[in-house]
């Protein structure tokens, strides 16, 4: 009834031209309903945020670029970089041994990927810092022959280099799987078309599969980047004065716990933001491939002669 | 080792686990001639073709392509696999289109033309770019060369795909379902580089269901039913009054 008084009023009232009429939206009771709890749940929580005494919040702005959390802040970036760019390596020389038609290389990638995707990558780390136990002296010498030294194991995995081995070795199997799902998703045709030419298995890789492969690793590259940001604190185990462990050395001295895991907490969200801004980016870019805009060729200079008319 | 475009084949098999899908398969195929292969699809057409590239290697047979043994060399006992660079340069010296053209998407059409060359044969970039102007000039796509692929039509984009091969200079070229993937309207541009080059007398065999330009343009015909080849001979002939009832009963849903 209020439907059709409605509709007829419309229909004698309206001056606007039926086919530019905007056609909305219909929103259900439910998302008003939805609007509404949020709104309440939101205020209530930063009510209780900002009453509670015990979250110290003084504590946390005093804290927030002290000496040592910044000093901490810089070792969590250099951790998250160093191991990033060789894991990535690392995982790109996994990644094209794992696709070799030698069955004993894929077969040794395939193993290394398996072992090191397969146990906690905290037990990696507390591994890696223990080496010594296994090997205790590592002698770098030449096979039959009396030239060599003798290195001290315990004093060579000091433990910033067992973060370091730990992090690049297990983000260098989660790589390669990425980079390797990223070789699958080039087309058999495309390997067909340059097999065809008569290119040989290394031009195939470097010309073919890897610009084509980059649009689905780059992206994944991405998101590995941010979560290595975090999986950094692990290494606080080993007493590695990264962020997490900066700020439990302040908070072992004062008792302020929950503020100084606010102020690292809150770093690890400002860093983690401030990368996601490139990693959009990135991901809008590799999905522009199919753009229809004509682009300059890059590197090709067509050296056009007399004599060749347009 | 006489680089001379002819391909013959004696009983050649090939099977795909438990399915026989080439049967004793003979061709023979001389130097200059345009061979048509026709069949239901799932006839072993294509599977005959990418063998004649090594895209596929044979179970058993012989199958000399340019002259030579493709991907084997042949001993008193046995035929024994050549190295990869070999069977590569081998390879070169065979043109192959594709169904779905296979550009590559990360290079322009210019680029694509002169992969072969530059990459493989090591020619140097301006000759190349010199030549590949040439061959886009020649298949009706002058100026089109720092175009991407993705903003070529489909018939714009299997004609750069018929110049990158030729590019190599290949003395034989092999044509898979060149037109399948294309507009209809698209499909003459693309038949007409490929009569120009047959006219230039080019070695071509082309899997095709293109009856019109198998009449017009093909030496020789070839119709595969279930990996058997069940008729072979002049193209215009078969076309006319074909011999076998299969052949037959083909062609006229086709024609």
């Amino acid at each position: 009834m209020l439907n059709s008084n409605g509709h007829r009023r419309e229909t004698t009232v309206s001056r606007v031209d039926p086919a530019l009429k905007p056609r909305l939206r219909r929103r259900s009771a439910f998302e008003y309903v939805a609007w509404i709890i949020c709104c309440l749940l939101a205020v209530g929580i930063l009510f209780s945020v900002s009453t509670n005494p015990n979250f110290k919040w003084h504590v946390v702005a005093r804290y927030f670029t002290h000496e040592t959390i910044i000093r901490g802040l810089m070792l969590t970036i250099f951790l998250t970089v160093a191991s990033m760019v060789f894991g990535t390596l690392l995982g790109l020389v996994l990644a094209i041994m794992r696709s070799s038609s030698t069955k004993p290389i894929a077969a040794t990638a395939g193993v290394y990927i398996t072992l090191f995707r397969g146990t906690p990558v905290l037990v990696q780390l507390i591994f890696w810092f223990n080496i010594a136990a296994l090997y205790p002296n590592l002698t770098i010498g030449i096979p039959f022959t009396d030239i060599s030294t003798a290195v001290d194991v315990n004093a060579l995995i000091a433990p910033i280099t067992a973060a370091l081995i730990g992090l690049t070795l297990n983000e260098a199997a989660y790589m390669a799987e990425i980079i390797r799902g990223g070789f699958a998703a080039v087309g058999k045709g495309q390997i067909e078309a340059a097999d065809s030419l008569g290119m040989s298995g290394g031009m195939k890789m470097r010309k073919v599969i890897i610009p084509q492969a980059m649009p689905s690793i780059i992206p994944a590259t991405g998101n590995q980047v941010i979560g290595m940001f975090k999986e950094t604190s692990l290494v606080s185990v080993l007493g590695v004065a990264e962020l997490l462990q900066s700020a439990q050395l302040i908070y072992a001295r004062t008792y302020e716990t929950i503020p100084l895991l606010i102020v690292a907490s809150l770093w690890y969200l400002v860093m983690t933001l401030l990368l996601s801004y490139p990693q959009s980016k990135l991901e809008q870019k590799y999905s522009r491939t199919s753009s229809r805009l004509p682009r300059k060729a890059k590197k090709v200079v067509l050296t056009a002669p007399e004599g060749i008319a347009r | 080792m006489s680089t001379d475009g002819t391909i013959h084949a004696r009983a050649i098999r090939k099977s795909f686990g438990p399915k026989l899908v080439l049967k004793d398969v003979d061709l023979d195929i001389a130097s200059g001639e345009v061979c048509c292969i026709i069949g239901p699809s799932g006839s072993g057409k294509s599977t005959l073709l990418r063998s004649i590239n090594g895209l596929e290697t044979v179970d058993t047979g012989v199958l000399k392509v340019n002259g030579e043994n493709l991907g084997y060399y042949e001993t008193e006992t046995a035929y024994h696999r050549l190295n990869k660079k070999q069977i590569a340069e081998q390879r070169t010296r065979i043109g192959m289109v594709f169904q779905q053209f296979n550009l590559f998407p990360n290079m322009t059409a210019q680029e694509n033309i002169m992969a072969g060359p530059v990459l493989v044969k090591g020619a140097e970039k301006g000759a190349a770019a010199r030549q590949a102007h040439e061959l886009l000039a020649s298949v009706g796509l002058a100026g089109f060369g720092d175009y991407y692929p993705a903003q070529l039509s489909g018939g714009q984009q299997q004609r750069v795909a018929i110049a990158r091969s030729l590019a190599m200079d290949p003395e034989i070229m092999l044509f898979d379902e060149p037109t399948s993937a294309l507009d209809p309207e698209k499909v003459g541009e693309v038949l007409a580089v490929m009569k120009e080059l047959a006219k230039k007398g080019m070695t071509m065999v082309v899997v095709t269901h293109e009856m019109g330009f198998a009449r017009e343009v093909a030496d020789s015909l070839i119709f595969m039913d279930d990996g058997y080849v069940v008729e072979r001979g002049d193209a215009r002939e078969i076309l006319r009054n074909p011999k076998e009832r299969r052949t037959q009963s083909f062609l006229e849903k086709v024609l």
